[in-house]
């Protein structure tokens, strides 16, 4: 058959239609969790768990009904915890599939879409970052972090070492990143009011290799605590080994991405003591209060990450606000659903924190100190639940 | 504690960790000096070397000194494999071609560690002498001290064998040319060949030795930026070069982090090159002849 001009043309409108007409992928009445995941690349080991955790809770959900019938959807892209392609993923699933709740995965994306955010509208957003600047709701009014903000973590960690050893000397060991730099001014300030003596703070570059030179400048300054922060892993491991080779008595301490069970039993023996903060309680803890652990061991019974905790609590208070905008036949767009959340009060999350939660701002800032028993490899409440605020 | 033993001490440090430096910065040289390629791929290289290591102890259960050797075999058939694969049939094309492939290799290597052993921050099995070395009153972290004496040990060996025996005298002369290396009968595809499989074991070492201090991950590959960095200030093709630029860029780094600060390090080297290019744009040591890319 001889294809002129006019046949082509006609098969690329008739195409052009078909895919109009096609039938959305959404059922009209979904409500929508949309993500920039970060499943390959440095954040990988948290995305995994992340994913996880927000595909159970949703899962739960939608198994109990949904909301008032209506299904919860989660859809997601692979980002490789590059900012880029978070935004052309969050461009994609906007487009697409209208989401009611997005999770961004660092706090690059977070900034870089808020002006976004606020024209489009009709989205909250949560995510990977726990960065004191987000923390602000006038600036970033449909955002907000299912957990204490950097400093907030800081704030429990100083609280706890002002209680155990008043006056104590504090060391901050931070990568030189945006995630790393976050805490550190406001809460060199607060150990000053809190009588504590910040002796040296040191800045390490990312993807530096051996710490020695840094742990040096550590024993000069011979600090009570020492508390990490902007790393996973390394250099953690290196730094204990040494400080431990050259008698030094500091313990050491770090905040939410390096404290996952499973990263500090990598530490080995050195990890002995090591503490750190944790809005959550985790995967293995049996008390009673925490039904929602249960559930979840009875899903998965290998080990979950903290990351993962972290998902599943997005997950969760996406649907609380959805569920609350629902009831009171709001319309589901970021101002209302932003207003439903703050509307949270005394909220049991089955036990996940270990105290109810009140989501009165952009974060929840309440935390526990745990501590590594490496004998019984496990983490252990060192302290009650800390309000840090 | 003395100012002078702090210095002595961080000076230790430095020393040792451009000690690795060096190495990595060999396994660089001894490719580019035989085949004209700038491979950026050398941090993966020496990542996916640190995960051979890893695979062996670890996943095998093996013991350590087979597991290093088996890592080294594996380096040296991946160098291979690498150069037969990719790198020989890219022979004639421009230099950005080749590398730019070898950017894609990297890639690729970060890729296959990521599926194989899931991208994971891990530690290695501790396997050096765990004892603080004490130099006078100066504390030097045991890691760090052997990993330098192992590396010292691996550049005296290369020296040693570029100088005296027949393949590194081959290697040499079909660096200096390789029309008269191909008419005097020297085989240049199989040096090209020898060049890739030394470099890769070179890289496989010392990603063992930096995995060791550092733990491994997917994004350990980042150390070849500064690898790079003491390569172009020793001069691409000298491997006395790559050994005295990596002890400079261990020694400034540890001097800038501990007198100016952690956020100074980069700054100091990338500096410290800017500062070369201009003055030697061959480096300290390179042949005089400017490559353009």
């Amino acid at each position: 058959m001889l294809v002129t001009r006019r046949t082509m043309l006609g098969l690329a409108m008739a195409a052009g239609a078909a895919m109009v007409a096609a039938p959305p992928a959404v059922a009209a009445d979904d409500i929508v969790i949309g993500g920039s995941i970060p499943m390959t690349g440095v954040f990988a080991f948290a995305g995994v768990g992340i994913h996880a955790g927000i595909g159970d809770y949703v899962k739960i959900v939608n198994d109990a009904g949904g909301i008032k019938g209506r299904k919860i959807k989660y859809v997601y892209e692979d980002t490789g915890y590059k900012v880029d392609a978070s935004v052309a993923a969050f461009q994609k699933l906007t487009s697409q599939e209208k989401p009611n709740f997005y999770y961004g995965d660092s706090t690059g994306f977070s900034k870089t879409i808020n002006p976004e955010l606020e024209r489009n509208g009709n989205i909250l957003m949560a995510g990977a970052s726990f960065a004191s600047e987000l923390n602000d709701p006038q600036k970033y009014p449909y955002q907000f972090m299912a957990g204490p903000d950097y400093t907030a973590m800081f704030g429990v960690l100083l609280r706890y070492i002002q209680k155990t050893q008043p006056g104590a000397k504090v060391a901050f060991v931070h990568s030189d990143t945006e995630f790393g730099r976050d805490p550190i001014k406001p809460s060199t300030a607060l150990a000053a009011s809190l009588g504590l003596k910040v002796v040296e703070t040191i800045v390490t570059p990312p993807g530096s290799v051996d710490v020695s030179t840094e742990v040096l400048k550590l024993r000069r300054a011979d600090p009570d605590f020492t508390i990490f922060h902007g790393y996973v892993l390394a250099p953690i491991p290196e730094f204990i080994t040494q400080a431990r080779q050259m008698n030094m008595k500091s313990r050491f301490m770090g905040t939410f991405w390096s404290m996952d069970h499973s990263m500090v039993m990598k530490l080995g023996d050195v990890g002995e003591g090591f503490m750190g903060v944790m809005p959550y309680r985790y995967y293995y803890d049996t008390d009673p209060k925490a039904p929602m652990l249960a559930k979840i061991r009875q899903m998965r019974p290998e080990y979950q990450s903290t990351a993962y905790m972290q998902g599943f609590v997005t997950a969760m208070l996406f649907v609380e606000a959805a569920k609350r905008c629902v009831e009171s036949g709001k319309e589901l767009n970021g101002k209302n659903l932003k207003g439903c959340l703050n509307g949270i009060k005394d909220f049991d999350t089955g036990g996940l924190f270990g105290v109810p939660i009140t989501v009165s701002g952009n974060s929840i800032p309440v935390g526990r100190v745990y501590r590594a028993d490496m004998k019984a490899k496990t983490m252990v409440p060192v302290s009650d639940w800390i309000k840090a605020e | 504690m003395s100012d002078l033993l702090f210095l002595v001490e961080v000076s230790l440090a430095g020393l040792g960790a451009g000690g690795l430096y060096a190495l990595t910065g060999v396994a660089f040289v001894v490719i580019y000096k035989a085949t004209r390629v700038v491979n950026l791929a050398i941090g993966e290289l020496l990542m996916f070397g640190a995960y051979l290591f890893f695979g062996f102890s670890v996943g095998l259960a093996l013991p350590t000194w087979q597991a290093i050797l088996l890592a080294l075999v594996g380096g040296g058939i991946l160098g291979a494999v690498i150069e037969r694969s990719v790198i020989r049939p890219m022979l004639g094309e421009s230099a950005i071609s080749v590398f730019m492939v070898t950017i894609g290799l990297g890639s690729i290597l970060v890729g296959l560690v990521e599926v194989i052993w899931s991208p994971d921050p891990r530690r290695l099995p501790e396997f050096m002498p765990n004892a603080p070395i004490f130099i006078g009153d100066a504390y030097l972290s045991p890691k760090v001290g052997y990993g330098f004496l192992v590396a010292a040990a691996v550049i005296a060996a290369f020296l040693l064998v570029f100088r005296f025996w027949r393949g590194g005298v081959a290697l040499r002369a079909t660096a200096t040319d390789q029309a008269a290396a191909y008419s005097v009968g020297i085989n240049v595809p199989a040096v090209f060949s020898l060049a890739w499989v030394v470099g890769c074991v070179a890289a496989t070492g010392a990603g063992i030795l930096v995995g060791a201090i550092g733990g491994i991950s997917s994004t350990m590959g980042v150390f070849g930026l500064s690898v790079l960095v003491v390569v172009i200030v020793g001069g691409l093709d000298s491997i006395l070069g790559a050994l005295l630029g990596g002890l400079l860029i261990g020694l400034l780094e540890a001097l800038a982090g501990s007198y100016l600060g952690g956020e100074y390090k980069l700054l100091v080297t990338f500096g410290l090159l800017v500062a070369i290019l201009m003055v030697r744009p061959y480096g300290l040591f390179g042949t005089t002849e400017i490559e353009r890319l």
